[in-house]
């Protein structure tokens, strides 16, 4: 009973949040409701019983994805951009695709059942609830392990993205005076200061 | 009285389809917001998002962990893939002035 | 379905349930207790005398994006880091190794950054 009133809360707010996203006239309150929308996410994954995930939601996605897109609107600087003209030239398409996806997904959905051969077929199955180990043990016994090549290659992935994002954004300034303090400090007294002897009346060459 | 309990019984389908929902709104984001480049970025990841909630549903209901793994990497995907997508669009604003989705037409910049 | 461990999570219910009312009494109060005088000029921006020259929104600096992204990936990396701490006795070497590999590509891409120059502020 309170699973399904936290249930229909939870993807009520996720539902109309994304509505929002995508509606919204200022870049800002899209970005706002975005972060609204991944919490709500993660109020689902709990009530799944993916608790790491959810987690992971929070602190990666409202952390950092939400605050970068949010930084990326204030640097840009765009004002408000006026949907309605959009929605007038692109509505019939848009309608037709969507409500077709919507009308062929859920009609998938709702008949789906899960085939009892599907349960042999399990990799790692979860354990019963009253055991000691938790999701995020579960999850770290077969990420490292099992899964070794795909973690490895999210390392990889996640290198590109570090790499690609410097070499597309980084400008040096030109003539931007830097203080280099290995210098500073490597500097001798015989290097800066010549003691001269100035006989009289000949003056400093 | 029988789809009373079906309403309260919260089954597969339910979390399937909020996030059939979800992508279908991702997907309506693409299409309307053709002036602003930041909004489709965020409808790539509400669609993200709604693969993930996939994921983690079958999980969930067949019992098996390795739903829940390929959703972290789903997200580790998304996340490399906002960066990405916001520095080809950060680039993109420097060269052109805009992030209008109209004035991409050029092969080269 | 109903999942026996929800029950863990009643204690951060009660602490969202608390938040929310101190919150909404707080709001609610002040409407109250305060005088209501709503005027343009009170929401208006203000600067020393003269009309505002330009918007309260400034342009950031693109280097405000570049940490943005540096704190993503190694939040990431954190996130992989988790699990991984808590499984290590049962993961044995294999698993401690996988992740010293990995710890390894990033660090490739850490000391990238940093000739690069990604990382001072000038």
């Amino acid at each position: 009973m309170i699973e399904a009133l936290a249930f229909y809360m939870f993807a009520t707010i996720l539902i109309m949040s994304a509505l929002m996203v995508i509606t919204a006239r200022n870049p800002v309150y899209a970005v706002l409701f975005l972060i609204l929308a991944f919490f709500n996410a993660a109020g689902l994954f709990i009530l799944l019983g993916a608790e790491f995930i959810a987690m992971i939601l929070v602190i990666v996605y409202v952390g950092a994805v939400a605050v970068l897109f949010l930084f990326v609107v204030m640097m840009l600087n765009i004002g408000q951009s006026n949907v309605k003209t959009g929605l007038v030239k692109y509505m019939p398409v848009g309608a037709l695709v969507g409500f077709t996806l919507l009308g062929e997904l859920i009609w998938l959905y709702t008949s789906w059942d899960i085939s009892k051969y599907a349960v042999h077929q399990r990799l790692a199955p979860i354990l019963a609830e009253d055991s000691e180990i938790s999701n995020t043990h579960a999850l770290g016994e077969i990420l490292y392990t099992n899964n070794v090549y795909l973690f490895q290659l999210s390392g990889l992935i996640l290198l590109v993205a570090m790499i690609g994002a410097i070499v597309l954004t980084l400008r040096s300034r030109k003539g931007v005076r830097k203080q280099t303090i290995s210098e500073q400090v490597s500097r001798e007294r015989s290097d800066v200061i010549e003691v001269k002897h100035v006989g009289f009346g000949k003056g400093v060459q | 009285m029988a789809e009373y309990e079906q309403l309260l019984n919260i089954g597969m389908a339910h979390y399937l389809t909020v996030s059939a929902i979800l992508f279908v709104l991702g997907v309506f984001g693409i299409f309307l917001n053709k002036r602003n480049m930041i909004v489709i970025l965020m409808s790539i990841e509400l669609i993200l998002l709604s693969v993930v909630i996939n994921m983690v549903t079958f999980s969930s209901y067949l019992q098996d962990l390795t739903g829940q793994v390929f959703a972290m990497f789903i997200l580790t995907v998304a996340a490399a893939e906002a960066a990405i997508g916001l520095a080809i669009l950060i680039t993109f604003f420097r060269n052109k002035g805009s992030i209008a989705v109209e004035d991409i037409r050029a092969m080269k910049g | 379905m109903e999942q026996a461990f929800l029950i863990d999570y009643f204690p951060i219910f009660v602490f969202i349930m608390i938040a929310i009312g101190i919150s909404t009494m707080a709001i609610i109060a002040s409407w109250i207790v305060g005088r209501q005088k709503p005027d343009d000029e009170k929401t208006s921006p203000y600067e020393c005398g003269f009309e505002p020259f330009e918007d309260a929104r400034g342009k950031f600096d693109v280097r405000f994006y570049l940490v943005a992204i540096l704190f993503i990936i190694f939040d990431l990396e954190v996130a992989f880091l988790f699990p991984w701490a808590v499984s290590l006795g049962s993961i044995g070497l294999f698993g401690f190794w996988s992740m010293v590999v990995f710890l390894a590509v990033l660090t490739i891409g850490f000391i990238y950054e940093w000739k690069k120059g990604a990382l001072e502020w000038e």
